[in-house]
């Protein structure tokens, strides 16, 4: 009898454990990697040796094309995030120099979060639940300071082709085109969303069809108001123009490497469902392994696109091999 | 022969017709709340909005401005404009009567919203039933953690306000109260819908009933938020437990508003404040409107899908989206 009570007693133990250590079942949640049980690298994968020779044939003239902000404190971040930099500059006070050579230096200090400015969503940065790129159960692989899978270490180049699609000009076009007053140049309003029609026509505009590898980047006009910051960074985070669920679906099926634009998320804001959080986070980067780019600088290209009739150029991303880290800041250039 | 017939389906599912459809609002004017909540008439005409871009539909839209004129001249603009629907929000029976024949002689269909046309299907809040799940609320609360206490229900906020259907909210915590507490009594505190009143009010209820644990429906979020004001400034907020009605931007908000009902603040006594959703409006309403289009039949009534707003969904309810 009391033997009996014991398993029992045990067994509710048991029982009781399994329901506290429950985790999901990812399997059931996300599709597995392409690239196999343990890739912890995503669509980089794509940038193949061939793949970065093909878009090397890009550049004709040389000409460098910027496409990231100037990282400032009082640029727009996403609620409590921030970016402070402080100076140190002790060796400029009297006597301070070093040597007879009367050396001096400064370095910075930088607070700041990753997600800030022009930057790289890694595949730790939005998951299901618990599940996150390649159905990794991310709770066994995080600590206090950062993750044990999925960092920007497991990353591959960046240097693959660029592809431009002016997604103002597309609205212009066929008529759908609502803008904003605030922006002094033209931009699409707060939740237009942008569909697949809207960037197979983008692609058409320039005659260019994506290629596996290929990074594309949307032009909308909403940062604009980034590049007013501070004056409009409440109007700049209260929403967005961007790319819906159907448009992601099918950047997705082109098996791109990144998606990138001049908006802090991408995606349509707000969504398309007013009970879904960020969904289009999830189809790419969470389900596809595709990386999105926040906050680009887009007008330059835009403006090179519209004169050369070419929306195409070699894309230059430095990615900081940030170990454990779910993204970063990030600087690049379009070189044609 | 097969092929081409396909050929056209295909063709003819990619191209669907685009629809216009109006929609008269109540009333646009900054700061007039709707239906006793705190929703304003541009968030419901903000959620067609963005529900519009879901459907292949273009939007009309008109501001009945809370006038018989108007909302007559509305529909007959809407009339002469051959819109494809009409989606009328008034609350006037006699204007929307008139409607009713005018749109009926157009030919053009009329979706109601919360205040019937006749002959039209209706969308519409349903307030007894908000009140039950207020009262069902507070009622399991009392069970699970105040069981064996003495007990008080108390309904406040604008309760004579029939025209929102305040009393019909009302009526229905009350009965879900004492169908869980059949021993505990309920009493009314009528603010006339001046929060203000809250305090004074609820201040003389408390000194009154040293001992006793409140269960509070309060009639909405306003309402809600100075009666835990007035329990602080008492020191009874450990007597008290709170649901409300409306679940309006006042009482929750995003991931950095911190507001009452906030998955970070799990211990408040606003147990939760029930949906009213008139910033969804869109989402629920166009869906008929696109239906009747395609000639599908719709119920001659849909009520809002009332559910309880807390701290532990309120973020899968309302995922906050902006980063303000």
């Amino acid at each position: 009898m009391r033997l009996k009570a014991l398993v029992m007693a045990g067994a509710i133990v048991v029982a009781t454990s399994s329901v506290a250590l429950a985790q999901t079942d990812c399997t059931k949640v996300l599709p597995p990697s392409p690239w196999g049980p343990n890739d912890q690298t995503g669509a980089t994968n794509r940038v193949t040796p061939a793949v970065t020779k093909a878009a090397a044939a890009e550049i004709q003239e040389g000409k460098v094309v910027p496409l990231s902000y100037p990282l400032a404190d009082g640029v727009p971040l996403f609620g409590t995030r921030f970016t402070k930099t402080i100076l140190t500059a002790t060796s400029l006070a009297p006597g301070a120099a070093l040597g007879e050579n009367d050396l001096t230096y400064m370095e910075d200090t930088w607070l700041s979060q990753s997600h800030v400015g022009t930057h790289l969503d890694g595949m730790g940065h939005i998951g299901r639940k618990d599940c996150y790129y390649n159905q990794i159960a991310m709770g066994k692989f995080i600590n206090q300071n950062s993750m044990t899978k999925l960092g920007l270490e497991h990353l591959k180049s960046f240097a693959t082709r660029g592809v431009l699609i002016d997604a103002v000009k597309v609205l212009q076009a066929s008529g759908k085109f609502k803008g904003n007053s605030a922006c002094k140049k033209p931009c699409l309003d707060k939740g237009t969303v942008l569909t697949r029609a809207d960037l197979e026509a983008g692609l058409k505009m320039y005659n260019v069809t994506l290629k596996e590898g290929d990074i594309v980047i949307i032009h909308t006009g909403w940062g604009d108001l980034f590049e007013q910051y501070p004056a409009q960074n409440a109007l700049y985070n209260s929403g967005e123009p961007g790319i819906g669920k159907e448009a992601a679906t099918w950047l997705v099926s082109q098996k791109i490497v990144a998606v990138g634009t001049d908006t802090w998320a991408v995606e349509v804001i707000p969504g398309e469902d007013p009970k879904e959080a960020f969904r289009v986070h999830q189809i790419l980067l969470t389900e596809a392994g595709i990386h999105i780019i926040e906050n680009v600088r887009t007008d330059l290209m835009a403006a090179e696109a519209a004169n050369t009739k070419r929306a195409t150029f070699f894309f230059n991303m430095t990615v900081p091999r940030a170990v454990g880290m779910t993204g970063n800041f990030v600087g690049i250039d379009g070189i044609r | 022969m097969l092929l081409a017939a396909l050929g056209l389906a295909v063709a003819g599912h990619a191209q669907e017709r685009r629809w216009v459809v109006a929609f008269a609002n109540v009333t646009e004017e900054p700061g007039v709340t709707l239906e006793g909540t705190g929703f304003t008439g541009r968030d419901v005409r903000a959620s067609f909005e963005l529900a519009a871009r879901r459907f292949p539909v273009d939007l009309v839209y008109y501001d009945n401005q809370r006038d018989r004129a108007r909302t007559l001249a509305n529909a007959e603009a809407a009339v002469a404009r051959r819109v494809d629907l009409f989606i009328e929000y008034s609350r006037d029976a006699a204007a929307t009567a008139e409607i009713a024949d005018r749109l009926r002689a157009a030919r053009i269909p009329i979706l109601a919203v919360n205040g019937p046309v006749p002959g039209a299907p209706l969308y519409t809040v349903d307030n007894l039933a908000a009140g039950r799940i207020a009262g069902d609320a507070l009622g399991q609360f009392a069970l699970r953690s105040w069981r064996g206490r003495s007990t008080l229900g108390v309904l406040i906020g604008d309760l004579g306000a029939q025209a929102l259907g305040v009393p019909e909210r009302a009526q229905g915590a009350r009965e879900a109260l004492t169908r869980h507490l059949p021993s505990s009594r309920v009493v009314t505190l009528d603010t006339h819908g001046n929060p203000a009143q809250v305090a004074p009010l609820l201040g003389k209820l408390l000194a009154a009933q040293p001992a006793t644990k409140l269960l509070i429906a309060t009639m909405d979020d306003a309402t809600a938020l100075a009666a835990k004001g007035a329990l602080e400034s008492a020191g009874r907020l450990l007597d008290a437990a709170i649901v409300s009605q409306g679940a309006d931007p006042s009482i929750h908000g995003g991931i950095n508003d911190r507001r009452e009902i906030d998955p970070a603040n799990r211990g408040s006594i606003v147990i939760g404040s029930v949906a009213f959703l008139l910033d969804r409006y869109g989402y629920e309403v166009l869906p008929l409107a696109v239906r009747m289009l395609r000639g599908e039949a719709v119920p001659a009534r849909t009520a809002t899908r009332h559910v309880l707003i807390t701290a532990a969904n309120v973020f899968r309810e309302y995922p906050p989206y902006d980063m303000n």
